[in-house]
């Protein structure tokens, strides 16, 4: 059994179903980043998990011992709220030391926390300050430090970095993960920014819809999305999409016709038996090389052809937008020394890293050996 | 004359009719006073004066009241009856409004519809039925009797509601992760958030009950708990033999701990109406 289990867990307010039968491992010490679209019940899950919700079915399980009927403060969970929640009327010290103040621990005991705290978190010489009197980013830190003095098996972060700045946001998420290099405390985190979930997590957790769509370490939630969702919201620019049909089927070798109107395509791949009719072929943008004009494209690559919409320079390189000719959207990520000359663009791909799918949005893997 | 400029003319009006309506207002008080500190008969002579002519004439009254009526006791009593309808209006007022505005419990819509409801009717229609639920609780003539029908306001309730709405409820669950128990909750965070609604219903709260004549008069028939309204009310009754000058000493004495309250709490006076949309 894992440290922090949560078993079949499903969660409805009235008829509306916001948790569906979620299920997850989570192991001790381990940073666990919960992201997804806002409204999918990635908060909802995590004040399950605290207890500041009640469960519709499912249990919730730490270190073995079912938490569904304990009280929140006795969990050994921590929360971080994405409004900060702090006291207005308190200082810093004693918002801090609410918890322990709350179960009337001795002052010296209470000092020497607190301290300890403010030491790690930098907050020393604002102890004796309100709430109003401090930025942004230092009411984070003291919604950490009310945290922290409470010596939790299990920390909990909701979103609480967006309120902040794009560069103290930054600052903040390498604040975060040194502490939980010094900590070593289980982080559970939730976000709906993915760039900041793969930054930080050992175990992403992407939800969509109540479901959790896949779980496991993000660069390989990158390479190996479990369906469609996955894909398509982990990594910017997006994974581009591109409807084809299945032609023809055999070991190593799936015949696509109609890839992004009428191309055809060869993927190295042997599907399972009996697929056939419409698929979807994903490709990374950066997978996609622009041709130069009349350029012959590499053996086997996937060839497409559209219309540049728009152009990003960002210095390093560009992002390039395109429609080919059924109406499909593609981006692509050219580098700086790579010509892209309008209005019509030529790109080629290799088809080794195209990802399938099928209509119902769930991943088509190759069987047998390859991995894909 | 560059740079001098006459302040526009509907500034000049404003404040002459701000100083005339002041000047109304003042004049019954400073009436008074010019009456007290007067020889005795001198205010109403054919020669009346607008300021005060004697000082110690004035002191001798104030002095005969204290000393030859129950003045001292009542304000006693209205002070009690204040303090403890205060504490009483604030203690239960804040309770419920906690549990009406941050919590849900079966039931709640409906009591607080009735509670509001309350508000609607008119205390002339509820004062007999209160009146004979005190009667049969043996509470004529006592200090319960006198604050107890007075302490659940739902006036009070409905304001104190409105400011707990405003507490965050992450602040609250906060808490509750924290550890803190529920009265804790309503001690530490909740009450504390609303200190500034509390101090404005306490002042609203004593400047009804100091004013509050008609309650004390049924429930208190007794000289010994007569509030300072009910005295005053002995000056001016048409029997009384007391002559004019007296009397104003009485309403005098009656109106400085008000005059000297509002004094102190002006500004947290006029906040207080605006922010409760009633007069006091
Ligand atoms: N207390 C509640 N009552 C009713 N619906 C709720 C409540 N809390 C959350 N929801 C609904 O549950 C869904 C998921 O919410 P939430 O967990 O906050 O999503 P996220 O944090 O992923 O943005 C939303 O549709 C939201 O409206
Ligand atoms: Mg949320």
């Amino acid at each position: 059994m894992a440290f922090l289990d949560i078993a079949a867990v499903t969660k409805s307010f009235g008829a509306q179903g916001v948790l569906k039968d979620v299920n997850l491992s989570i192991e001790r010490g381990e940073f666990v980043v919960f992201v997804g679209p806002s409204g999918c019940g990635k908060s909802t899950l995590l004040r399950i998990i605290t207890g500041l919700e009640t469960v519709t079915s499912g249990t919730i399980s730490i270190e073995g011992e079912v938490m569904n009927d304990v009280e929140p403060a006795r969990r050994g969970t921590a929360m971080v709220f994405q409004s900060y929640a702090l006291y207005p009327h308190m200082t810093t010290f004693q918002n801090v030391s609410f918890s322990l103040r709350m179960a009337h621990r001795a002052r010296d005991v209470i000092v020497d926390k607190v301290q300890k705290a403010a030491a790690i978190l930098q907050l020393d010489k604002l102890l004796e300050r309100k709430p109003g009197q401090l930025s942004g980013g230092q009411k984070q830190r003291v919604a950490i430090g009310r945290a922290i003095v409470r010596e939790p098996r299990v920390f909990l972060f909701d979103e609480p970095l967006s309120n902040l700045d794009a560069e103290l946001r930054v600052q903040m998420r390498a604040e975060l993960m040194e502490l939980h290099r010094r900590l070593g405390t289980t982080m559970i985190y939730v976000t709906h920014d993915q760039v900041e979930a793969m930054t930080l997590a050992d175990k992403m957790v992407v939800m969509h819809a109540g479901r959790v769509q896949q779980a496991g370490k993000p660069l390989d939630l990158y390479d190996d999305p479990d369906n469609r969702f996955v894909a398509g919201f982990v990594g910017s620019p997006k994974m581009n999409f591109l409807p084809a049909r299945v032609q023809s089927s055999g070991p190593n070798a799936l015949g696509l016709a109609g890839v992004g109107g009428a191309g055809e395509a060869t993927l190295p791949f042997t599907a399972p038996p009996g697929l056939a009719g419409p698929v979807e072929i994903g490709l990374r943008p950066e997978r996609m090389r622009p041709l130069p004009p009349g350029a012959p494209p590499p053996p086997n690559s996937i060839v497409l052809e559209g219309q540049v919409t728009l152009v990003e320079e960002l210095g390093s390189e560009s992002y390039v937008h395109m429609v080919l000719a059924d109406g499909t959207p593609v981006t692509l990520r050219a580098g700086r020394d790579e010509t892209v000359e309008g209005p019509s663009l030529r790109v080629a791909a290799d088809p080794r890293h195209a990802l399938l799918f099928g209509p119902d949005g769930e991943r088509i893997r190759s069987q047998g050996g390859s991995k894909r | 004359m560059t740079g001098m400029s006459l302040p526009p003319i509907w500034t000049i009006l404003k404040w002459a009719l701000a100083l005339s309506i002041a000047a109304v207002a003042l004049f019954p008080i400073w009436w008074m006073v010019n009456v007290v500190f007067a020889l005795p008969g001198e205010p109403v002579s054919l020669n009346p004066r607008l300021w005060p002519t004697s000082i110690p004439a004035g002191i001798d009254k104030i002095r005969l009241i204290l000393t030859e009526t129950d003045f001292l006791r009542a304000y006693g009593i209205s002070l009690l009856y204040a303090v403890l309808t205060i504490a009483g209006v604030l203690i239960i007022g804040s309770l419920a409004a906690f549990e009406f505005a941050l919590f849900d419990f079966p039931g709640r819509k409906l009591l607080f519809g009735i509670v509001m409801l309350s508000l609607m009717v008119p205390t002339a229609v509820t004062i007999i039925p209160t009146y004979l639920l005190t009667s049969q609780l043996g509470w004529l003539n006592t200090m319960q009797g006198l604050v107890i029908p007075g302490v659940a306001s739902a006036f009070g309730l409905f304001m104190l509601i409105q400011f707990m709405r405003a507490i965050p409820m992450d602040m609250i669950e906060a808490a509750r992760l924290d550890g803190a128990s529920h009265f804790q909750v309503y001690w530490h965070v909740a009450l504390p958030l609303c200190s500034n609604a509390l101090v404005t219903l306490a002042i609203l709260t004593f400047m009804q009950t100091w004013g509050n004549y008609m309650w004390p008069l049924i429930v208190s028939s007794r000289p010994e708990m007569y509030t300072v309204g009910q005295v005053v009310g002995l000056f001016n009754s048409p029997l009384s033999h007391q002559t004019v000058d007296t009397v104003m000493t009485a309403n005098l004495l009656a109106a400085i701990p008000p005059l000297l309250f509002f004094l102190i709490f002006q500004r947290k006076i006029v906040e207080g109406i605006a922010m409760s949309g009633t007069k006091g």
